[in-house]
C-alpha cells in the first residue's frame, strides 16, 4: 500500500503549537508512506489540488490528512479523493486542531502528540477497504412538528413548493405563542392580525394535513422514509362534524376550568374553544373538567349540539404516516418564576407573568384589552417591570440570555402608557439586549419618549403593603438602594425548552444540550440541521428565538427539505453495521441494543436464525458490534481490526522531536 | 433424596415426549457424580441426587439448541442459568421440560481434599444436614457442613429450583448463612494495587486450558470465542500473566450481567485459581448499578440486553 500524509498549517491556528514540517518529516518513517508534506490550507483549492497531484503522481492508495476536525472537512477531502480517481474511504483524518493546537500550548509536546495521531490514522487507514453506497428512494413529504409561527412558516414554505406537509400540534390550535401575543416589537403590529392569515393558509392549503391536540409517538426510519406514528388524542367531539358554533360552550354548566390558553388568569368551560382565531376552529372537552366525564351526568352539550358530533366514548387514536423528512419547530415553555419565592409569584395575585400580562392588554383576552389588576379588577397607575426572572440566573439553573425579555417589556412599558395615559411603568433591568433591526431604536423610544424609568439591577425582594406592592431593588448606576411602590408587578420570565423536548429528541434521534435545546449540527454553518440526517430544526426549539428568526429559520429548514427532495434517490452511508452469518449464533443481542430497529432476524438455509443489519436504518454507531460476544457483527471502516491496529500504532515507543 | 422414586417416575413418564433428560449418575467413587443422558427406561434407575451433584447440567444445553426436546434435573443454582439462557432467546421455552427440587447444599471436593487428604482414602461419608461425618481409615470425624459445602452454597437464596415443569419433594427452607461471600469481602479491603498483585500472582498459574470457558453454561460463542479468533486477533497464542489475564477479564465482561455464580469454572480450574472472585464483583456490581440479579426471572430483559434513555437506577440529570 502506497500512503500520502497532509499535514495541514490551517493557517497560525496549527503551525502556532505544532511543528508540523516535523510531524510530515517523521511521518515519512512510518509504514507503507510514500509521500508527505505540510501545507498552509489544506482545505483550500491548492490544498486539494495538491493531495490530487500528489495521488497521480506517487500512485497513491490513500490518504491521510492531518488537521481539524472530521466533521468539519471530512466530507471535502472525500470528494478531492474521488476526483483523483480514488475510493472516498480511503482517507483517514488526524484531528491535531480540536485534539493538539487548541487544547495544548506546549509545543513539544503538542508536535509529539500530533506525530501520535498522525500514525494512529497511518495505521488504519492500511486497514482499511474501500467502500460503495448504495442508492433508495425518497418519500417526498413532509412532517412538521409544532404548530407555532416558525412551524406553520416552514410548512406552508414546503407546501407551496409542491410537497405534502404532516403537521403535528399538542395544543387545540395551531399559532403558539406568537397566537397569545397582543402586539409585536418594534413595529407594534397586531400579532394575531398577522398570524392569523396564516394560520387559516395552513388550514386551507390543499397540501397541508393538519393534527391538532395530537403527539408523535414514535418515528422510525431513517432519511428519505421515515414512519411516523401520531398520537391523536381524545377531545370527546367529533371534528369531522363540528363547525365551531360554540353552542357548547354557551351552555356547558362547567366553567371553572383554568383558561390555559389564557395562561391561567381567567377561567373557561369544560367544552371549549381557545381563541375565536383557533385553527382548527373546532371545541374540544376537558376531561377533568367535564361533569360527564367524571361524575357521568350532564351531557348538555350533546344535547345542544346541532351536528350531534359529541361522543364522550372517544379514545386517542394512532395514525401512520410516511415522511422524507422531518421538520421540529416545538418551541418553547416559559420558565417557571414561583421558585423565586422572594417575589412572591404565585402568591400575590397582582404578581404575574408577562405572558398573563398580554393576555390582559390583548383585545380577545379575559378583559377585553383593558388592563385591570387580577385581584380587584382595578386600573394599575403605577407597573414595575421585573426584567431577568429565569435569564442569566445560575442560582436557578438558567445561566442564559433569553435573548426577547428585553425588547418585550420596552414593547409592554410602551403599551401600557398607551393604555392608561396617566401611568408610570419601572423596568428593574440588568442590561438592556436589543441587536435587531430597529431594536435599539425601540427601546429608547420607550425611555426617551414614554417615559419609562429604567433602574438597573436585580430586585431583591417583593412584598405587599396595603392593597399595593413594594418592589426593592438596587440602582447599581445611582448606587443606592430603590423601593418602588407598585399596583401591579410584571415579571419578565426567561424561556426554557419545552417540557417533552428531550423526550421527543431521542424519538427523532438528534442531540440536545443540558436545558434540553435541541442541538444544530453545527452553530454557525448548519444552524437548521442537525447531525441525523434528514432532521431540521426551526425556531424556538433551538433556543430562544424571536418571530423575524424563528420565521427566518422556518423557512430555511423548508430549503433544507426542499434541497433534499430535489433528489429521487439518495445515496446511504455505507460506514454500516455488517454480520458475519458464520460466525452469528443467533442470539439477537445486537437486535435487542440497537437504538434505531436497524438488525433483522432472519433464518439460513440450514433452519438456524441469524441477525441481518438492514443497511439504510443502520446509522453506524458501533453498540451492535460491542454487544456482539462473537464479534460476528462488524462496523464497516471501524472493524475491530482497524481499531486494534489504532491502538497497537498508539502504544508503540514515543518519538522525540 | 427421598423423593428420588417421584423424581424417577416423573422423568419415566415425561421421557416418551423427550429427546433426552440431563441428570447425575454415581461416578467413579462414592464421592463423585457425573452427568447422565437418560434416553430410555432403563437409563432412569442410574440417576441419583445428592449432594455430590456438582455438575451444572444447563452446561450442555447449547451443544443440545435447535429443536430438541430437552428434559433437565436442575439445583436452584443451575435452573438460573437456564432463565438466563430463556432470556437470551437462547433457549425456546417450549423445548425444556425442567424437573426441580429443593437443594440443602452441594460439597466441594477442594474442601474435602484439604481437610481429609485424598479423597481415595475416605472409606465413608454421611450427611445429615447440618453435619458431615468422614472415616477416614480409624479416625472418623465429625464436621459442620458448611466448611465443606461449596462457597456459592454459603450465600445461596435460591435453594429451590426456579421455574419448573415438575418439583419434587418439600421446599428447601435453607437460609443463607451470609449475604456477602467471605472471600469477595476480603479481597475487596485489599487496596488496588495489593489487589492487582493478587491477581498477577494467580494468573502465572493459569494454564489457559479454557476448562473454565468449556464448563460455563453462558459462554455461547462456541467455535468462535475471541480467546481463539485470528480475525481479528485479540490475544496471542503465548502463555502468561498478561495474556492470561486479558483473557479472564474478557471472560467476566462476557459473563457481566449474565453470570448467575453457578460456580462451574471455578470447580472445573485445575489450578484451583479463585475465579469466581472476579465473577462476584462484576455481579455485586450489576446488583449496585441496575438492581439486577441475573437468570432469576424469565421474563426480565438483562440490563446489558437493552437500550433505555434512562436508567432508572442511575441518575444522569439533575
Amino acid at each position: 500500500m502506497r500512503i500520502g500524509v497532509f499535514v495541514c498549517h490551517c493557517g497560525s491556528n496549527i503551525a502556532a503549537t505544532v511543528d508540523c514540517p516535523a510531524v510530515a518529516e517523521q511521518a515519512k518513517k512510518l509504514q507503507d508512506v510514500v509521500f508527505t508534506t505540510d501545507t498552509m490550507y489544506t482545505c483550500s483549492e491548492p490544498g486539494q489540488n495538491e493531495i490530487i497531484e500528489a495521488i497521480k503522481e506517487h500512485k497513491l492508495d490513500g490518504v491521510v490528512v492531518a488537521s481539524c476536525s472530521p466533521r468539519m472537512h471530512e466530507a471535502t477531502f472525500r470528494r478531492a479523493l474521488e476526483r483523483a480517481g480514488l475510493n472516498r474511504y480511503m482517507l483517514e483524518m488526524a484531528n491535531i486542531r480540536e485534539h493538539v493546537s487548541w487544547i495544548g500550548k506546549n509545543k513539544e509536546r503538542n508536535t509529539v502528540k500530533a506525530f501520535e495521531l498522525v500514525s494512529i490514522a497511518v495505521a488504519k487507514l492500511r486497514n482499511d477497504q474501500p467502500l460503495y453506497a448504495n442508492k433508495f428512494d425518497v418519500t417526498k413529504r413532509v412532517l412538521v412538528i409544532g404548530g407555532g409561527v416558525a412551524g406553520i412558516q416552514a410548512a406552508l414554505d414546503c407546501a407551496d413548493a409542491g410537497y405534502q406537509v404532516v403537521m403535528v400540534e399538542r395544543e387545540q390550535s395551531i399559532g403558539g405563542k406568537m397566537a397569545k401575543i397582543d402586539k409585536t416589537f418594534p413595529t407594534v403590529d397586531c400579532s394575531s392580525c398577522i398570524l392569523g392569515p396564516k394560520m387559516v393558509d395552513v388550514s386551507q392549503h390543499e397540501n397541508i394535513t393538519l393534527y391538532a391536540m395530537s403527539e408523535v409517538e414514535k418515528i422510525e426510519g431513517y432519511v428519505g422514509n421515515f414512519d411516523v406514528q401520531v398520537r391523536k388524542k381524545a377531545t370527546y367531539v367529533n371534528w369531522d362534524n363540528c363547525t365551531g358554533c360554540g353552542a357548547c360552550m354557551e351552555k356547558c354548566p362547567s366553567k371553572k376550568n383554568v383558561d390555559k390558553f389564557n395562561e391561567g388568569i381567567s377561567t373557561c368551560t369544560s367544552i371549549n374553544i381557545p381563541f375565536p382565531q383557533a385553527i382548527p376552529k373546532k371545541a374540544a372537552i376537558n376531561p377533568e373538567g367535564c361533569l360527564m366525564l367524571q361524575k357521568g351526568k350532564c351531557g348538555v352539550c350533546a344535547k345542544i349540539c346541532p351536528t350531534k358530533c359529541i361522543d364522550f366514548e372517544q379514545k386517542d387514536e394512532i395514525v401512520t404516516e410516511k415522511v422524507g423528512a422531518v421538520i421540529a419547530a416545538t418551541g418553547y415553555d416559559m420558565f417557571d418564576h414561583s421558585v423565586y419565592k422572594q417575589y412572591g409569584a404565585g402568591q400575590y395575585p397582582d404578581v404575574i407573568t408577562s405572558l398573563q400580562y398580554e393576555r390582559l392588554m390583548n383585545a380577545s383576552g379575559p378583559t377585553g384589552g383593558h388592563i385591570k389588576r387580577p385581584s380587584d379588577g382595578k386600573e394599575p397607575k403605577k407597573v414595575v417591570f421585573v426584567q431577568c426572572v429565569g435569564s442569566r440566573d445560575p442560582a436557578v439553573g438558567r445561566p442564559y440570555c433569553s435573548g426577547f425579555c428585553c425588547m418585550y417589556t420596552a414593547k409592554q412599558a410602551i403599551l401600557t402608557k398607551d393604555h392608561i395615559p396617566d401611568s408610570d411603568s419601572y423596568v428593574f433591568y440588568m442590561d438592556i439586549r436589543s441587536p435587531g433591526k430597529g431594536y435599539d431604536e425601540f427601546t429608547r423610544r420607550a425611555q426617551e419618549q414614554y417615559g419609562v424609568q429604567y433602574l438597573r439591577g436585580r430586585v431583591s425582594m417583593i412584598y405587599p403593603k396595603g392593597d399595593r406592592y413594594i418592589v426593592r431593588g438596587s440602582d447599581t448606576l445611582a448606587g443606592t438602594q430603590v423601593e418602588v411602590e407598585a399596583d401591579l408587578v410584571v415579571l419578565a420570565v426567561g424561556a426554557e425548552s419545552a417540557k417533552n423536548a428531550p423526550a421527543l429528541a431521542e424519538k427523532m434521534r438528534i442531540s440536545y444540550d443540558s436545558y434540553g435545546f435541541f442541538m444544530e449540527a453545527h452553530p454557525k454553518l448548519k444552524p437548521v440541521e442537525t447531525n441525523t440526517a434528514g432532521v431540521y430544526l426551526a425556531g424556538s426549539c433551538l433556543g430562544p428565538r424571536d418571530i423575524p428568526t424563528s420565521v427566518g429559520q422556518g423557512s430555511a429548514a423548508a430549503a433544507k427539505v426542499m434541497t433534499l427532495f430535489s433528489k429521487d434517490k439518495l445515496e446511504s452511508d455505507p460506514q454500516v453495521s455488517r454480520v458475519n452469518t458464520s460466525r452469528c449464533v443467533g442470539c439477537m443481542k445486537c437486535a435487542a441494543t440497537c437504538p434505531f430497529g436497524a438488525i433483522k432476524e432472519v433464518t439460513d438455509r440450514a433452519g438456524n436464525v441469524k441477525a441481518e443489519v438492514i443497511e439504510t436504518v443502520c446509522q453506524g454507531c458501533g453498540i451492535c458490534t460491542v454487544t456482539c460476544p462473537q464479534g460476528a457483527i462488524q462496523l464497516q471502516h471501524f472493524t475491530d481490526n482497524q481499531i486494534l491496529a489504532e491502538v497497537n500504532a498508539l502504544c508503540q515507543a514515543q518519538v522525540d522531536f | 433424596m427421598q423423593a428420588l422414586a417421584e423424581l424417577k417416575e416423573q422423568i419415566r413418564q415425561a421421557l416418551p415426549d423427550l429427546d433426552v433428560v440431563i441428570g447425575w449418575q454415581q461416578g467413579f467413587d462414592a464421592l463423585h457424580t457425573r452427568p447422565l443422558f437418560i434416553r430410555s427406561e432403563e437409563d432412569i434407575d442410574k440417576l441419583v441426587v445428592n449432594e455430590f451433584c456438582v455438575v451444572n447440567p444447563a452446561s450442555y444445553l447449547r451443544e443440545l439448541r435447535g429443536g430438541k426436546k430437552v428434559g433437565l434435573v436442575l439445583k436452584g443454582c443451575d435452573s438460573r442459568s437456564v432463565i438466563e439462557l430463556l432470556q437470551e432467546d437462547l433457549l425456546k421455552e417450549e423445548d425444556l421440560t425442567i424437573f426441580g427440587f429443593g437443594c440443602n447444599g452441594i460439597l466441594n471436593h477442594t474442601k474435602l481434599q484439604a481437610r481429609f487428604g485424598e479423597l481415595g482414602f475416605i472409606q465413608s461419608i454421611e450427611n445429615d444436614g447440618a453435619n458431615v461425618t468422614v472415616v477416614v481409615g480409624d479416625n472418623k470425624e465429625t464436621v459442620p457442613f458448611t466448611e465443606l459445602c461449596a462457597d456459592k452454597c454459603l450465600t445461596c437464596v435460591y435453594p429451590n429450583t426456579l421455574q419448573c415443569s415438575h418439583f419434587v419433594g418439600e421446599e428447601s427452607t435453607k437460609k443463607p448463612e451470609s449475604e456477602k461471600n467471605k472471600a469477595l469481602e476480603e479481597f475487596e479491603k485489599l487496596s488496588l494495587e495489593e489487589r492487582f498483585a493478587f491477581w498477577q500472582d494467580q494468573m502465572r498459574r493459569c494454564i489457559r486450558c479454557y476448562a473454565c470457558r468449556n464448563a460455563c453454561p453462558m459462554c455461547v460463542c462456541k467455535d468462535h470465542c475471541i480467546a481463539n479468533s485470528r480475525e481479528p486477533k485479540w490475544l496471542s497464542e503465548e502463555v502468561d500473566v498478561q495474556n492470561n489475564f486479558m483473557f479472564q477479564l474478557i471472560h467476566v465482561m462476557h459473563l457481566t450481567g449474565r453470570c448467575v455464580e453457578c460456580g462451574e469454572c471455578e470447580r472445573a480450574c485445575p489450578m484451583d485459581i479463585p475465579i469466581m472472585l472476579l465473577r462476584r464483583k462484576m455481579a455485586g456490581v450489576i446488583r449496585d448499578v441496575f438492581a439486577y440479579n441475573a437468570g432469576t426471572n424469565a421474563e426480565d430483559t438483562p440490563p446489558l440486553m437493552c437500550f433505555k434513555v434512562e436508567e432508572p437506577t442511575i441518575e444522569e440529570r439533575h
